[in-house]
């Protein structure tokens, strides 16, 4: 393949792991900023979202797609849920101390992941997708006659990926939506800029950071179940988000939603691009370097504002 | 109305109210005069439930506020206009309101009569808080304060940093709401016009309230001043 169309499929790879990355980061991006908590463990929600597809479409088996819009649904409610409960049982009780939820939230990494090793074991396991036909993907070139519509061998994707990158966006323009026209948006800003004030105005603060611990969780969820038919699900695979979750909201900008989204886009496409021409571990090694610089030269991040 | 009987309260380890008491009616502006540091604002965060109050109690009317979870004190029917105005900086003037409208279910009428009381944020509805001037940032907090439809309000040092003709305004809104039976009580850095607006003043020291004397009681002993305020 020429060098033109071998870059638009590296894109279109890009923009897949960019995708899921955007939601997995924008969930760790509003716990956050708005419960000012490092969420240590949520490459784990993310994997539990995996996790809990292929058991849901195990189960499930009349049809593909029955059973993968179960998962939709249930995997995002029961890892919210769990992360719920954590919120009760963990970070409330130690006051969301900065320092110590850190702690307690590597704590839960490994309660999470042990758990799953013993129950679902090590293996990695398929999870079927809801339809996935393979596209052809045309090419433009320009000829003795101007520009002519080619097809070149193969360049292709499947109607599954390019799926995954609209539910992406159709998701995150949902939350947005909530965040920016709804009244439970409008709290949950309100205590992210001033919790004092907004308690002293009769938001229920315990309950919203409750609610945000599992909206984030279950977008990490959420981004995992979109992935699990292209990459199986395995006890291990929360390292990879939760890395590339904090390189994007260090880079966007720490609790910028707009900036996490941008960075995603900008990390996830580099890291899908390098991986398809060079190796998945120089994507990192460059992603990481470029946090560096960010911390270095723009600590606020490329889009957050400096601190008051 | 608002008795605050006793109470000590604290910051993690540190107490800074030492069994402090005061209380407010309807229709009454009661002024906290004090140095700085004293508690003043310690003294409405605690019955706004906003530090811990170790002993004693909060009560309005027959409600004991001090057992109340804090989010639940607003219904009640207080409102808090926080020192240095806190306003919900990135939020617009109608969302900084809107807030104030939900803490009691207050509605369009409410938020009309308040928008007529500082006709400049009319203007400036959709205006980020943090863009206002001074003067209309006071403003918003009292009139998302307002919002709330409040029984009691308590205000910390509203006019500190303002101009003359921005302070006569925030004057004239206090008094109004005297009129209208809703109970007041003020931190005020300004002796003088605490002495003119306030009904009773109460003094607060070390965390204390050592006294409380009427506006005029305390205008034929100027003494008084000098003992708690180091001023004349
Ligand atoms: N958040 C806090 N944590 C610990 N101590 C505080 C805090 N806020 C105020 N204090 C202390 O409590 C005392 C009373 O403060 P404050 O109520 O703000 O006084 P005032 O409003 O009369 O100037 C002061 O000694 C102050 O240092
Ligand atoms: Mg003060």
């Amino acid at each position: 393949m020429e060098f033109g169309p071998y870059l638009f499929i590296a894109s279109l790879e890009g923009a897949i792991t960019a995708a899921v990355l955007a939601l997995t980061a924008v969930g760790l991006s509003i716990v956050f900023g708005i419960m000012r908590v490092v969420n240590v463990a949520h490459g784990e929600f993310f994997m539990l979202g995996a996790v809990i597809a292929w058991w849901v479409t195990s189960m499930i088996t009349a049809h593909p797609a029955l059973g993968f819009v179960a998962a939709l649904i249930v995997a995002p409610l029961l890892v919210g849920l769990l992360a719920i409960v954590s919120d009760h049982l963990v970070l409330r009780r130690i006051n969301y101390d900065p320092e110590r939820t850190i702690v307690a939230t590597i704590g839960l990494l490994y309660v999470i992941q042990q758990t799953t090793l013993m129950t679902f074991g090590p293996e990695a396991r398929p999870v079927e997708a809801p339809f996935n036909k393979r596209i052809a993907l045309p090419w433009f070139e320009l000829g003795e006659n101007g520009f002519v519509l080619t097809w070149p061998w193969g360049l292709s994707t499947t109607t599954y990926k390019l799926a995954v990158i609209a539910a992406a966006i159709v998701i995150l323009l949902i939350l947005w939506l909530v965040m920016s026209r709804t009244r439970l948006g409008l709290i949950m800003r309100a205590t992210q800029l001033d919790s004092e004030m907004a308690q002293a105005h009769g938001i229920h603060v315990d309950k919203v950071y409750a609610l945000v611990f599992g909206l984030g969780a279950g977008l990490a969820a959420l981004g995992a179940v979109l992935i699990v038919p292209i990459q199986q699900a395995h006890y291990l695979m929360g390292g990879d988000p939760l890395l590339l979750s904090f390189i994007v909201v260090i880079i966007g900008g720490l609790g910028s939603v707009a900036g996490t989204i941008v960075a995603a886009v900008l990390i996830g496409m580099s890291d899908g691009i390098i991986s398809v021409f060079f190796t998945p571990t120089l994507a990192k090694i460059i992603a990481t370097l470029l946090v560096a610089f960010v911390l270095v030269f723009r600590p606020q991040g490329l889009f957050g504002k400096p601190e008051r | 109305m608002l008795v605050v009987d006793n109470i000590d309260a604290a910051y993690d380890q540190v107490q800074v109210l030492f069994s402090l008491s005061l209380s407010v009616k309807r229709g009454e502006i009661l002024c906290l005069l004090g140095r700085n540091g004293a508690g003043k604002t310690t003294t409405l965060k605690s019955i706004m439930g906003l530090v811990s109050v170790q002993k004693g109690s909060i009560k309005l009317d027959d409600q004991v506020l001090s057992d109340l979870q804090p989010h639940k004190i607003p219904a009640a029917g207080i409102a808090y206009v926080p020192q240095g105005r806190r306003l919900f900086a990135e939020l617009s003037v109608k969302q900084n309101m809107d807030i104030g409208l939900m803490a009691r279910g207050a509605g369009a009428d409410t938020f009309e009569s308040v928008l007529e009381m500082f006709p400049r944020l009319k203007e400036r509805l959709k205006q980020r808080a943090e863009t206002l001037s001074g003067g209309e940032q006071q403003m918003l907090a009292m009139a998302r304060a307002l919002c709330m439809k409040p029984r009691i309000i308590l205000l910390d040092e509203p006019t500190e940093g303002l101009q003359p003709s921005m302070i006569s305004l925030i004057r004239d809104v206090i008094l109004k709401l005297k009129q209208e039976n809703v109970a007041v009580i003020l931190v005020e850095q300004h002796v003088d016009s605490a002495m003119k607006m306030a009904d009773r003043v109460a003094f607060i020291e070390h965390g204390r309230n050592p006294e409380t004397m009427t506006g005029e009681q305390l205008q034929q002993n100027p003494a008084t001043i000098r003992k708690y305020l180091g001023v004349e």
